[in-house]
C-alpha cells in the first residue's frame, strides 16, 4: 500500500500553543465538574444512604434521569432549550455545568454504595460514644464509605474527562476535540491532528486510572475496619 | 389526531420516527452485535497464559476504553479516509461504538470465563474437546450467565451512546429533532418563528427515558439474581 498522503509532524510544534491553551480549558472545565460532582455525590449519596425522606425520593429521580438519557441530550436541553424560558448560559458555563450534573448523578451512587457498605455497628458505635448523627458521619462514615467509593468515583471522573470532548464540540466551546476542528479548518492536517488528539486523551486517562491505583494502595482501609 | 396537540407536532414526530429513530437503531444494533462478537472472543483469549497475545489484546482494551467515544468516531470518520478508507458517517459511528463496546465486553468476559472452575476445563477436555471445542461448548456458555448483567447495560450505553453521531452529521433521533427545531424556528417567509426547542429536545430525552430506563432496571435485576444464586 502506497500512501498519497504526506505527514507533516512539525505541524505540531507549529500549532502547540493553540494545543496548550486548548489542554488547559479541557482540564479547567473537567475539574470545576469534577469538584462539583463530588460535593453532589457526598451529599445527595449520604441523603440517599441515610434515607431522608424527599430528598432521597428527589435524589433519585435526578440520578435516574441523568443516567438513563444520552449527555448529549443534556447538552442540548441545557444549551439549546433552555434559553427558550430565559435561561441563557455561555458556552463555559453550559459545558461544566452539563459535565458536573452528568458526572454528579453517577457519583451519588458510588457514594450511596460506598456509604451503605459501611457495617452499621460503625455508625451505632459513634452515636454512642456520643457523636451526634453529622458527627457520626463526618467522623465515621464518610472516612470509610468515602474510601470504599474512591475507585468507582475515580472511574466516573475519567468519564466526565472524555465527556468534555462531546460538551466542547456541541457548545462550541474551545477544549481539545473542539479546537482540532478549528485546526483542521486551519491546516487540512486531518490525520496528525486526530492522532494527536487521540494520543493526549489516552495519556489523561491512563494517567487519571495510574492514579486509582495509587490511591487505592495509599487509602486501603487499615486491616482492622474491614 | 387529539384536538389538543398543536399542529406542528404530528409532521415532527413523524419525521422523527420514520428518519430519526431508524438511524439509531441501525446503528445501535451494529454497534451492539459487533461489539458482543469481538468482545466475547478478545475477553476468551485474554484468559490465555501467553502473554504477547494477551499484551495485543491488553493494548486494544485499554486505547478503545481509554479514548472518549466520541474521539474514535472522529478518528474513523476523518483520519481513516487519508488512508483510503472512507466509511458512511453511521457506519463509522457505529464501528466506534462497537470499539469502546467490544472493549468492555472483553473485560467482562475474562472476568467471566476465569471464574469458570477449573475442573470444567479439565472435565472437557477429559471427553475429547480441543481448546476451541471446550471453550465454545462448555466454558463460555457458563460463562454467559454472568456476561448478562454487563451485556444488558452495554446496550443501554450503546443506544444513549448513538447520539454521538450527530456530531459526524448522521441524521439520527436527536439530530432529525435539531431540524425540525431550527425549521420551525426559522422567521415568517420560511416557517412561522417559533420556538419549540424545550418541547423537542424534552421529547427526545423521554424517548430515550423510556427506552433506557426498563434496561437498566433489568440489568440491576440481573446483578442482583446473580449475587444470590
Amino acid at each position: 500500500m502506497t500512501l498519497a498522503y504526506d505527514f507533516q509532524w512539525s505541524f505540531i510544534w507549529d500549532n502547540h500553543s493553540l494545543i496548550l491553551d486548548a489542554l488547559v480549558r479541557t482540564l479547567e472545565i473537567s475539574l470545576i465538574a469534577i469538584a462539583g460532582a463530588s460535593v453532589i455525590g457526598i451529599v445527595l449519596g449520604a441523603a440517599r444512604a441515610a434515607r431522608i425522606p424527599v430528598v432521597s425520593q428527589l435524589t433519585a429521580v435526578y440520578v435516574e434521569v441523568i443516567r438513563n438519557t444520552p449527555i448529549l441530550v443534556q447538552i442540548f436541553f441545557v444549551f439549546f432549550a433552555l434559553p427558550q424560558i430565559g435561561i441563557t448560559l455561555p458556552q463555559f458555563t453550559a459545558a461544566w455545568f452539563c459535565l458536573m450534573i452528568w458526572g454528579g448523578a453517577f457519583n451519588v451512587e458510588n457514594f450511596r454504595a460506598g456509604f451503605e457498605a459501611v457495617p452499621h455497628e460503625y455508625r451505632e458505635a459513634g452515636l454512642a460514644l456520643g457523636f451526634s448523627r453529622l458527627g457520626t458521619f463526618f467522623y465515621v462514615t464518610l472516612p470509610i464509605g468515602g474510601r470504599i467509593a474512591l475507585p468507582s468515583s475515580i472511574n466516573t471522573y475519567s468519564s466526565v474527562l472524555k465527556n468534555s470532548a462531546i460538551v466542547g464540540p456541541a457548545v462550541a466551546y474551545g477544549e481539545l476535540t473542539h479546537t482540532s476542528f478549528r485546526i483542521l479548518e486551519a491546516t487540512g492536517r486531518t490525520f496528525e491532528i486526530f492522532l494527536v488528539l487521540g494520543v493526549v486523551y489516552l495519556v489523561l486517562v491512563w494517567s487519571l486510572s495510574a492514579l486509582i491505583r495509587l490511591l487505592e494502595a495509599r487509602l486501603a482501609l487499615p486491616k482492622e475496619v474491614r | 389526531m387529539l384536538a389538543f396537540i398543536p399542529s406542528w407536532v404530528e409532521p415532527v414526530a413523524t419525521y422523527m420516527f420514520k428518519e430519526g429513530l431508524k438511524l439509531t437503531v441501525q446503528i445501535a444494533a451494529v454497534a451492539v452485535a459487533g461489539s458482543a462478537v469481538v468482545g466475547i472472543v478478545l475477553g476468551t483469549l485474554l484468559t490465555i497464559r501467553w502473554w504477547p497475545l494477551r499484551s495485543v489484546i491488553r493494548l486494544y482494551v485499554e486505547i478503545w476504553r481509554g479514548l472518549p467515544i466520541i474521539v474514535t468516531i472522529f478518528l474513523i470518520f476523518f483520519a481513516l479516509p487519508v488512508l483510503g478508507i472512507q466509511l458512511d458517517a453511521w457506519l463509522a459511528a457505529a464501528i466506534g461504538l462497537a470499539l469502546w463496546g467490544s472493549a468492555q465486553v472483553a473485560e467482562a468476559t475474562r472476568g467471566a470465563v476465569a471464574s469458570i472452575p477449573r475442573e470444567q476445563h479439565e472435565a472437557a477436555a477429559a471427553l475429547g474437546f480441543g481448546w476451541v471445542g471446550r471453550h465454545v461448548f462448555v466454558i463460555v456458555p457458563q460463562a454467559a450467565r454472568r456476561l448478562l448483567p454487563p451485556l444488558v447495560s452495554l446496550l443501554v450505553n450503546v443506544i444513549q451512546n448513538t447520539t454521538l453521531a450527530l456530531l459526524i452529521g448522521v441524521g439520527e433521533v436527536l439530530a432529525t429533532g435539531q431540524r425540525e427545531t431550527e425549521t420551525l424556528q426559522a422567521p415568517p417567509p420560511i416557517s412561522v418563528g417559533d420556538a419549540h426547542a424545550l418541547a423537542i429536545y424534552g421529547a427526545v430525552a423521554v424517548v430515550f427515558f423510556v427506552i433506557s430506563f426498563p434496561l437498566t432496571r433489568l440489568a440491576a435485576l440481573l446483578e442482583r439474581r446473580l449475587a444470590t444464586a
